[in-house]
């Protein structure tokens, strides 16, 4: 693009705005705050019609939904059950004083066993 | 597969999510598919509008849903809020790794409602704006743009979701418009 009235050469990619910046009311109007009926001026008439079109296009994402297969899919990939946290593979082995006394018990008979089998 | 719009359930719809959960928890493994299915579409919506890829919107879904899954026991509230973050972080964490400048609709399955193929080009034209327009918005804006005007939730429910308030979404989305207008307006305005 070039400047016409002096022939200068302009930016590869020249940035004008051509619409005015969302004023407050335009703002309103598209969080649904306000009606456009109470955009006065021209330029927020013109910025509204921008973002008339930018709302059309996002109305179009809005409607897409999750494709049919994958849900199934996802509860396909649920093998095993969720993680409890009181779930007894968690707990791991915990000595007490029952399982103390057992244990030692069980060591001194087997040593006796061994013990008498190497007297014989 | 639900169509309703995408909002943040009342609290009664809280309780029956967690009277699922627990069904879950008691082994009921399909009943997880119940939450699959209520909460899929918004979600799935805003992966969609978060890396701007079918495929990865997929992917990310699944992998959120799974996740959600292995920790279920550790949901302190409301499901749909706890599911949602866990797909917000996923969308941050692969916009995070994939520097991508540009991105498209790979495929769109959805009926068309412009009745001649000039009206149809325009508009795969503006939808390849928009998303190469979002995607070169921050990530905070990014998200409560798409929040906002692709899946049509309010302030206040962004607020919860995002765990932030009113006043600062309303600014995130203000700046997002603005940052749009800029990118959008020489071609279209």
């Amino acid at each position: 693009m070039t400047d016409e009235t002096t022939g200068a050469p302009a930016p590869d990619r020249p940035i004008h705005r051509k619409t005015p910046p969302a004023t407050p009311m335009v703002q309103a109007w598209l969080d649904g705050e306000e009606t456009r009926d109470h955009l006065a001026t021209a330029d927020e008439q013109e910025t509204a019609e921008l973002w008339t079109r930018i709302n059309s296009e996002a109305a179009q994402l809005k409607r897409r939904n999750t494709p049919i297969h994958v849900q199934s899919k996802i509860l396909n990939s649920l093998t095993d059950l969720p993680a409890l946290p009181d779930a007894p593979a968690e707990k791991g082995f915990r000595l007490t004083t029952t399982t103390a006394v057992l244990g030692g018990l069980l060591v001194i008979a087997i040593g006796a066993v061994l013990g008498f089998m190497l007297v014989r | 597969m639900t169509t309703s719009a995408p909002s943040v359930e009342p609290v009664d719809q809280a309780d029956a999510d967690q009277e699922i959960i627990n069904r879950v928890l008691a082994g009921s493994k399909d009943s997880f598919g119940v939450l699959i299915q209520r909460y899929s579409d918004p979600l799935y919506r805003h992966a969609l509008g978060m890396t701007g890829s079918p495929d990865v919107a997929e992917d990310i879904l699944q992998a959120s849903f799974i996740k959600a899954y292995q920790h279920l026991s550790e949901v302190r509230g409301r499901f749909d809020a706890w599911v949602f973050r866990i797909v917000a972080n996923s969308c941050k964490d692969w916009l995070k790794n994939i520097r991508r400048t540009h991105v498209s609709y790979e495929e769109d399955d959805q009926p068309s409602s412009f009745s001649t193929p000039e009206e149809e080009m325009d508009r795969n034209e503006l939808r390849t704006d928009l998303e190469y327009a979002l995607a070169r918005l921050p990530e905070s804006l990014r998200e409560a743009f798409v929040m906002k005007h692709v899946e049509g939730r309010s302030y206040e429910e962004m607020a919860i979701l995002l765990e932030t308030t009113v006043g600062a979404l309303k600014m995130r989305v203000h700046r997002a418009r603005e940052s749009l207008q800029a990118l959008l307006e020489e071609k279209y305005a």
